[in-house]
């Protein structure tokens, strides 16, 4: 009986055991974000508890009251939401991107290639944090400015991964057959080179979306990022970080729950590769 | 050799000047002027002549190769938030806090790293590989401003030694350091293991093993040396790299240094600083991936021949 790689890959996912602990982890955070009205008595800024403002976790709210009288577990999970959509779309985007300019560069070398490589040569000599400060702060934030800007500089990664596997391809017999029968240059990628790079871009796609996570919580903490009273993590840190003294719940549930997801997505994504790509393993 | 060096020095310099090209046209590109702010209002006729007497009524491509002219004779001009002083002293006080943060963080983390890493390979899927695989991870993957929130947390609010911000005194060096620390011993961990475990399944490894040599002088003389060609590489750029932490941690910890400025020249919109600042770290990572790509062909004859991979 033959088996589908992918077959061989589930069970080689399944022996990681710290990937599929994660796996579970993320996918309680995201069933959390989903559902996220029918965990939280209150919506993210309904300032409900202004008598009870800055009190401690308790049994009626998990994670106690913000300095502003809203219920922070229910902030905490509609935080879930603007984190994971924010991760996922960049990281959609970057995919988008990515492909094309990987597929063409590795297919045709030569001036395409170059052209592509000066322009990844372009971003990895300005730091990534850096750049979307500057983007931040010069249009001001807001949600979809924080995904063009994690896609502008998560695409890098989806499109070397792209070009490296079209590269190695480009020269199979199964491509030279294609070519031989008149196929054009668009078919075969689209046909062959693309699907053959299944795997590296899922690996690209999932690795680039803790990295839109952290960018989004970086350019919160600084103030630039989603606006309030949206609830981002980064965001309800830099709050968090002036009542650590006195009211250490501020501080604490935000860091952690940024922390817990930014590991589970990225060794989730860890696990996955060497799944995928067991040549790539430990790198 | 001379021919690759040239190569890679055009490559340089042309990505140096595209992407100052692009980030002073991104800051003119922004309506409003630096004059068109609510609390001081000024007229139109001063305005205007405001903006001549500092050359913004000029063409962009005027301005930028003016504003370039003075970079190269380090003239980065005026910043707005101290207007008493040119940006390149603003830059020189900013300096040292930075640098003492930035260097020991590199010199205490990066040795740290290669030790943990050097462990993890040798002692492969033991409680120290894993270990060391869980501190690259979280230095990696968690942001540095969340590893600073833990260690105040700890040190700072629950145990209370140590002061929580501030730079007047080593003694409140600590935290900040340990914080900055943590990138570098992450990177260091993570390369040296791998570069380590690609060395030690090389076929020459089994020889020397067959030939009877200790396994001792087998790390120190054969393997630790091969593995250590990779590492050059990563070594320069990722001690810039550390800049961009240094923004958080010094936010963090609020230290007087180069990221606290980046931070305030973002909020006030203070452009020369703010291109000054962005420049700078640019041209630091040009030069350092020059110096490395360099360096490498130097050690590795196939480079040279063969272009950058």
């Amino acid at each position: 009986m033959t088996r589908s790689p992918l077959y061989f890959a589930l069970r080689r996912f399944a022996d990681n055991k710290a990937a599929v602990v994660c796996g579970v982890i993320l996918l309680t955070i995201i069933l959390m974000a989903i559902f996220a009205p029918l965990i939280t008595q209150t919506g993210y800024e309904d300032q409900d508890f202004l008598t009870e403002a800055l009190a401690f976790p308790s049994g009626a709210h998990l994670m106690g009251i913000d300095d502003l009288g809203r219920d922070f577990f229910a902030r905490i999970v509609y935080g879930a939401r603007v984190s994971l959509t924010i991760g996922l779309s960049a990281a959609l985007f970057s995919v988008v991107i990515g492909i094309p300019l990987g597929a063409i560069s590795g297919y045709y070398g030569g001036v395409a290639d170059w052209f592509v490589m000066r322009l990844i040569e372009l971003f990895s000599v300005v730091p990534p944090l850096l750049a979307a400060m500057l983007l931040g702060a010069l249009t001001g934030g807001g949600f979809v400015t924080i995904v063009l800007i994690a896609a502008l500089f998560g695409w890098v990664q989806v499109c070397l991964l792209v070009r490296a596997q079209v590269k190695a391809f480009r020269e199979k017999e199964f491509v030279r057959a294609a070519q031989a029968l008149g196929a054009t240059p668009g078919y075969i990628i689209r046909r062959h080179l693309i699907p053959n790079s299944v795997s590296p871009i899922i690996v690209g796609f999932v690795l680039a979306i803790p990295l839109a996570m952290m960018l989004e919580a970086s350019l919160s903490f600084l103030g630039i990022g989603v606006p309030p009273p949206t609830p981002s993590w980064g965001q309800m840190i830099n709050v968090g970080m002036n009542f650590m003294y006195f009211y250490w719940h501020m501080a604490v549930f935000p860091t952690a729950a940024l922390a817990i997801t930014v590991l589970a997505t990225t060794l989730f994504g860890d696990g996955l590769r060497d799944a995928l790509d067991p040549t790539l393993k430990g790198r | 050799m001379i021919r690759y060096i040239l190569g890679r020095l055009i490559s340089v310099a042309l990505t140096f000047t595209v992407v100052s090209v692009i980030v002073f046209l991104m800051m003119h590109a922004v309506p409003g002027g630096p004059f068109d702010g609510n609390d001081m209002p000024v007229n139109d006729a001063v305005k205007a002549k405001l903006n001549a007497s500092l050359g913004l009524d000029r063409p962009l491509h005027i301005q930028y190769f003016k504003y370039m002219w003075g970079v190269l004779h380090f003239d980065f001009g005026i910043p707005f938030q101290s207007p008493g002083e040119t940006v390149l002293q603003l830059l020189a006080r900013a300096w040292p806090p930075s640098l003492i943060l930035g260097g020991s963080g590199v010199l205490i983390g990066a040795p740290l790293g290669i030790l943990l890493g050097i462990a993890a390979a040798l002692r492969r899927n033991t409680w120290v590989d894993y270990l060391a695989s869980a501190l690259a991870t979280l230095g990696l993957s968690v942001p540095v401003f969340v590893i600073s929130m833990l260690l105040l947390m700890v040190f700072a609010v629950l145990i209370g030694w140590l002061p929580a911000s501030g730079w007047d005194r080593p003694y409140s060096w600590i935290l900040p350091i340990a914080a900055y620390a943590a990138i570098p011993m992450a990177t260091y961990a993570r390369y040296t293991r791998s570069a380590m475990l690609d060395v030690l399944n090389k076929p020459f490894v089994t020889v020397l093993r067959a030939k009877g040599i200790s396994e001792r002088r087998i790390i120190f003389q054969h393997v630790l040396r091969n593995a250590a060609l990779p590492m050059i590489t990563v070594f320069l750029p990722m001690f810039i790299g550390t800049a961009t932490g240094s923004i958080f941690v010094e936010a963090m910890f609020r230290v007087p240094g180069l990221g606290a400025y980046f931070v305030s020249s973002i909020n006030l919109r203070d452009y020369p600083l703010e291109m000054a600042l962005i420049l700078m770290i640019t041209f630091m990572f040009c030069i350092a991936y020059l110096i490395s790509d360099i360096v490498y062909a130097l050690v590795n004859p196939r480079i040279r021949v063969g272009g950058r991979q």
